[in-house]
């Protein structure tokens, strides 16, 4: 017997759905929609479990990840129930439920508490510096260690336990078999979906938005790695300092384009975009942009006079750590890919 | 370029000569009323006159119509003019409206033409046979339809080259070039609305490739194949003229669809294409006819029954909305959508399409009124001021409406619905004079 929780929807609404209700399963959205097959039928399943309130059903279904929000479900919806919003709702609500902290949760929920979040980061920031004397050396000596044990920390002790939440979700606890073979084999679909991102390739809108997001993933992670690994702001060599310039300039130009479909409202996909959505997309931009101010003021020796600006810097850098990423839509990076990665090894 | 102004009298306007404004008439002319009926086609009785069965009991649409054409024509008491259109109504007293007709000319005297075709055959030009939907041609010198009231030719002066075969042949020299538009200021006391509807123009979902994919055809078009005055004899797809083995109805083609602007229901595409489907499994025994639908809405009497017997007579139905076509290399059609019983979508092959357009209003009533705004309702169908006590009232007193122009109906309705609006209209007339 399946549970329903009759207050779901309401709930759902939280997460920046719209009126589902108004569906009456004509079955069109699914029929429009590239990525959906006989295997995988969808948006329509997903709208009547959150009609019906079937959470179970939903928690343990891959689907929504598996679409890519071209919109053309939503467009072409005779109910005009906007399943392509659904969809995207879905998503942030697995975000929440996969965490086993429970703060993504709180996050999605209440803007004020991803604000008052937003300051307490950038107070910690402001006492380390204090403490540290603002003495810009030792600030960015040790900005750059914290780096590196938050990526370590974020990973090991929420991401990770996320990723098996997931896998118990969606594998083992609908007791689906699986030889173990299958996890080694389906392994290089996961780094392919990682790195690539190439299934949205099957939606019908463009190829432009995979080849933009192909790249914004390029650039994130080659700053990441220019930063961290070659750490950028102390290295000398030419190579790596032009590498860096390249990564984020690719960053805050992409990013400016996404910001502006989401004010321009004009594609289905950019329409509603909720705050979680914003604070992505800015900090992104924010990061990429103040990464590239900073390197500048050091290669034109300003920075000395301009401490400020590398405090800026850092104090997205923390916020982005840890806020967006362990609780905020960076993890989609993740439970896309794994999705992808778990639908091939069940099949 | 106008002619004189001409006047005349009427107790009622009947605007619209289709079977709901062909019935309302007959009911106010026995009544003794002086009646005129302003059609805008070339002959009266409206859609009906055109379709093939009626559900639920497949009677002969066109021996339904064609009797009671015959007898509004000649009745004594009602006047039709054909080919013309209201310019607009306003109120003149108390009592009585004026309405001003412009009656476009047909470039044939009635009275004169013997229906012998002579014209149609010298007439060198062809163009789309609009009674047929576009199937077949016609020529430019015409008779409208077979059975149109009254059969008499017309010159379609927009296609026409003016070579005057027509003229030369024509036996009782009826065929006159000199005829103008003629503008009458006609005096009534009351005014039916009988405007009916308009079918939707599947143009507007291009999804569906109408006018794109050559086998995609309007269920009116399938109506005119299966009708008694069909133009080919049997049933065949456009695009080759083969007979088709596999035919698709797609229901709700435009019709509770915000999409395209109709939320509603257009009430009457279920059943019809169940009686097409029953008609092609007649037509074409060995053919396999589905129906894609989001829910069957078989409501009125007879209904469900005609439903199980198109079911018991092998039409496949199948639940869930046709999302997009496609076309294939030799013609054939891939339907997608999602097969809401088992939750997966699918494509399937066809050789013929038909889209079961919905019913959309006919919004020319409203131009109608200068003082007294018509009212229309939230989907532009004419408003019924009480819809329950006097149902065929209007938001202005001593104007009435029938049929398809208060919101879609069959056929059954629409002549209930002209009764109730000439007995409104009837002690109307009754209390005032």
């Amino acid at each position: 017997m399946a549970a329903i929780n009759p207050e779901f929807g309401k709930e759902l609404k939280n997460y920046g759905a719209f009126d589902f209700n108004a569906c009456y399963n004509c079955g069109n959205c699914t029929a429009v929609c590239s990525l959906s097959t006989e295997e995988d039928s969808f948006p329509r399943e997903m709208v009547r479990f959150s009609v019906l309130g079937l959470e179970d059903d939903i928690r343990s279904s891959l689907k929504p990840w598996l679409c890519y929000y071209c919109g053309e479900c939503s467009t072409h919806c005779p109910q005009e129930a906007n399943p392509g919003e659904l969809m995207m709702s879905l998503r942030r609500w697995l975000t929440t439920e996969y965490d086993w902290t429970k703060l993504s949760g709180l996050l999605y929920r209440s803007l004020p508490l991803t604000i008052i979040g937003f300051i307490i980061a950038a107070i910690g920031v402001l006492i380390f510096s204090a403490l540290e004397k603002f003495n810009l050396q030792s600030i960015m000596h040790k900005g750059h260690i914290f780096e590196i044990i938050a990526i370590a920390a974020v990973f090991g002790f929420i991401l990770l336990p996320n990723i098996i939440r997931m896998w118990w979700l969606i594998i083992l606890k609908p007791k689906i078999k699986v030889p173990v073979i299958k996890y080694l084999t389906g392994f290089g679909d996961l780094i392919v979906h990682m790195f690539t991102q190439k299934r949205s390739l099957g939606c019908d809108d463009n190829q432009l938005r995979w080849f933009e997001h192909f790249i914004i993933v390029i650039g994130y992670l080659g700053l990441l790695f220019t930063t961290v690994f070659l750490d950028w702001f102390s290295n000398d060599s030419l190579f790596v300092i032009v590498l860096g310039y390249a990564m984020s300039i690719i960053i805050f130009i992409v990013t400016i384009d996404f910001m502006s479909d989401r004010i321009k409202k004009q594609k289905e996909m950019s329409k509603f975009s909720q705050p979680s959505d914003w604070m992505f997309v800015v900090w992104l931009f924010l990061m990429g942009l103040t990464a590239f101010i900073v390197r500048l003021f050091i290669d034109t020796g300003l920075i000395e006079k301009n401490i400020w600006l590398y405090l800026f810097h850092l104090t997205i850098l923390v916020q982005w750590a840890l806020i967006i990423v362990p609780f905020g839509k960076w993890t989609h990076f993740l439970y896309r890919s794994f999705a992808m990665y778990f639908a091939k090894i069940k099949s | 370029m106008h002619g004189k102004i001409m006047n005349a009298s009427f107790d009622a306007l009947v605007i619209g000569g289709g079977i709901a404004g062909g019935e309302a008439a007959l009911n106010l002319a026995n009544n003794g009323f002086k009646v005129l009926i302003v059609e805008k086609d070339l002959s009266i009785g409206g859609k009906m006159i055109l379709l093939s069965k009626v559900f639920p009991t497949l009677d002969c649409s066109a021996c339904i119509t064609t009797p009671k054409v015959s007898e509004i024509s000649r009745h004594p008491g009602i006047t039709i003019f054909t080919g013309s259109e209201v310019k607009s109504i306003s109120r003149k007293s108390e009592t009585s409206f004026e309405a001003v007709v412009i009656k476009t000319p047909r470039y044939v005297i009635g009275e004169d033409c013997t229906g012998c075709q002579l014209c149609e055959q010298a007439c060198p030009v062809l163009v789309h046979d609009q009674f047929q939907y576009n199937l077949v041609g016609r020529k430019a010198a015409y008779i409208p339809f077979s059975i149109a009231s009254p059969r008499v030719a017309a010159i379609d002066i927009e296609n026409c080259t003016l070579c005057g075969a027509c003229e030369k042949v024509c036996p009782t020299k009826c065929i006159d070039f000199t005829q103008e538009e003629e503008e009458y200021c006609i005096d009534v006391k009351t005014v039916i609305i009988a405007t009916g509807f308009n079918l939707f123009d599947p143009l507007k979902i291009p999804r569906y490739g109408y006018g794109t994919y050559k086998n995609i055809i309007t269920s009116m078009q399938m109506e005119r194949q299966l009708a008694p005055t069909r133009p080919f004899n049997t049933i065949l797809r456009p695009g080759d003229g083969k007979v088709p083995d596999r035919i698709a109805y797609v229901l709700c083609t435009g019709s509770r669809d915000m999409t395209v602007g109709n939320p509603i229901c257009s009430q009457i595409c279920c059943m019809y294409s169940i009686k097409q489907a029953q008609l092609l499994m007649g037509a074409l025994p060995m053919a396999d006819v589905t129906i894609y639908y989001i829910n069957i809405r078989s409501f009125g009497k007879g209904f469900e029954e005609f439903y199980d017997q198109a079911k018991g007579m092998g039409v496949n139905f199948v639940k869930g909305k046709i999302g997009k076509i496609t076309e294939n290399e030799n013609g054939n059609l891939n339907l997608r959508y999602e097969d809401i019983n088992e939750n997966v979508v699918r494509e399937s092959e066809h050789d013929l399409v038909v889209l079961s357009v919905g019913v959309l209003p006919n919004t020319d009533s409203k131009a109608l009124f200068h003082d007294g705004d018509l009212k229309l309702d939230p989907f532009s169908f004419v408003d019924q001021a009480d819809p329950l006590a006097s149902p065929s009232k209007t938001s202005i007193d001593g104007v009435f409406v029938a049929g398809t122009a208060t919101g879609p109906m069959d056929i059954p309705d629409s002549i209930l619905s002209a009764g109730a609006s000439s007995a409104e209209a009837i002690s109307y007339l009754n209390r005032r004079l």
